[in-house]
């Protein structure tokens, strides 16, 4: 299982990545934007995206939506961990075919909670 | 302030009114020139009260971030008293708040890498010998392994000691880290204090350039900003007064599952 997380902040790009190897993800790789992350996730290895929405360059939601309209990325699961808590905001995520949603400041039991749940829906699903 | 620059503008009034009273006298005598001199005197008097009350504000701004820079240069920055670490902007104020922070949550993370292998190495061999201990309790050990027992002991208890004392200090980085709470706090007032100025002027200025509309004639077309919520809003402060930001991940979680997830 190997994880792209995507946020500006190398610290907090660092939180979510000691948060995954201690949830058992050891292998994950970063990106800053939208921008830097279309290619890594193009190149075919990504099974998980965690991503923030306020970044420069292409934002989170912006990111999904073009993960979700690529035929070959549109089957990943995307979890959006950010500030933005608007409801318009979230919505928007929702119908763009976001599978989880965590609030900054989180808590590494939120992040747990989320992360399980796409993956018990992926698995049922099956 | 606003006395100064209201009075400007009242006397340019009382002019105004002043030279219709004489300009119509004029023209009721049929004195033409004179009535078009009192046009022009009234036309050069808007223009310069115009400029004045400009110029006044243009100053009072200049004032404001010039104080801000000269108070500025007595806060030093850094450790001890590296005279070239002077910050004398807001922006490179608030760069200073981010490299900070950034600064702080990187070293307080660097000691929880270092200290969580350091707890688990503990934990491991303090349950391995407790298993052992167990069997000694129960005279189940053979004098050959309380001989390795006796042993493992002292190594355990040196590296216990040691790991306490590692432990011990990394907890006192990460303690003494917390200082660019205290540091980023004021530099961040004294931004604020900048920004409340220079709006406090720009406040005057607006209210100057209402007045200076009023009495020529311009009209403004408002425009309706748009927020766009593609590009971000950054962290919601004040969520207890805004309806359409939610408060915490329970309410995210029920409006995801209203909206079927």
């Amino acid at each position: 299982m190997k994880i792209l997380i995507v946020d500006d902040f190398s610290t907090m790009r660092r939180i979510i990545k000691n948060l995954l190897r201690d949830l058992g993800f050891t292998n994950t790789v970063e990106a800053d934007d939208g921008t830097t992350a279309l290619p890594i996730l193009q190149a075919g290895t990504i099974d998980f995206l965690v991503t923030d929405w306020n970044m420069p360059g292409m934002t989170g939601i912006e990111l999904l939506r073009a993960v979700r309209a690529d035929e070959k990325l549109k089957s990943i699961p995307v979890l959006m961990v950010t500030a933005e808590a608007k409801r318009d905001q979230i919505i928007s995520a929702a119908q763009a075919g976001v599978n989880g949603y965590v609030v900054k400041p989180f808590t590494a039991v939120a992040l747990k909670e989320k992360i399980e749940k796409i993956f018990e829906r992926i698995d049922a699903a099956k | 302030m606003s006395n100064v620059l209201g009075s400007g503008l009242v006397d340019f009034e009382k002019q105004v009114k002043d030279g219709a009273v004489e300009l119509l006298n004029h023209i009721e005598v049929g004195d033409f020139s004179s009535a078009i001199k009192i046009i022009q005197e009234l036309s050069e008097a808007r223009h310069n009260n115009f400029y004045n009350e400009v110029g006044y504000l243009t100053r009072s701004l200049h004032d404001a971030i010039r104080d801000f820079q000269i108070d500025s240069m007595d806060l030093v920055v850094g450790e001890g008293a590296d005279s070239a670490n002077k910050i004398t902007d807001a922006s490179d104020r608030l760069n200073y708040v981010i490299e900070t922070t950034s600064s702080a949550a990187n070293k307080t993370m660097d000691m929880v890498d270092s200290s969580v292998p350091v707890a688990s190495e503990l934990q491991t061999q303090a349950r391995e010998l407790r298993k052992d201990w167990g069997r000694l309790i129960q005279r189940d050990l053979t004098p050959q392994e309380f001989r390795d027992l006796y042993k493992r002991i002292d190594v355990f208890l040196t590296y216990a000691d040691e790991s306490a004392t590692t432990l011990h200090s990394n907890l006192n980085t990460i303690l003494l880290e917390q200082g660019y709470q205290d540091l980023t706090g004021q530099v961040i007032s004294r931004v604020n204090e900048l920004i409340r100025d220079v709006e406090e002027k720009l406040v005057h200025l607006v209210a100057v350039a209402g007045r200076v509309d009023s009495i020529s004639g311009i009209e403004h077309q408002e425009k309706e900003s748009e927020q766009d919520d593609t590009r971000g809003h950054g962290p919601s402060i004040n969520k207890q007064n805004n309806p359409e930001v939610l408060n915490s991940q329970d309410e995210v979680d029920d409006l995801l599952s209203s909206l079927g997830f």
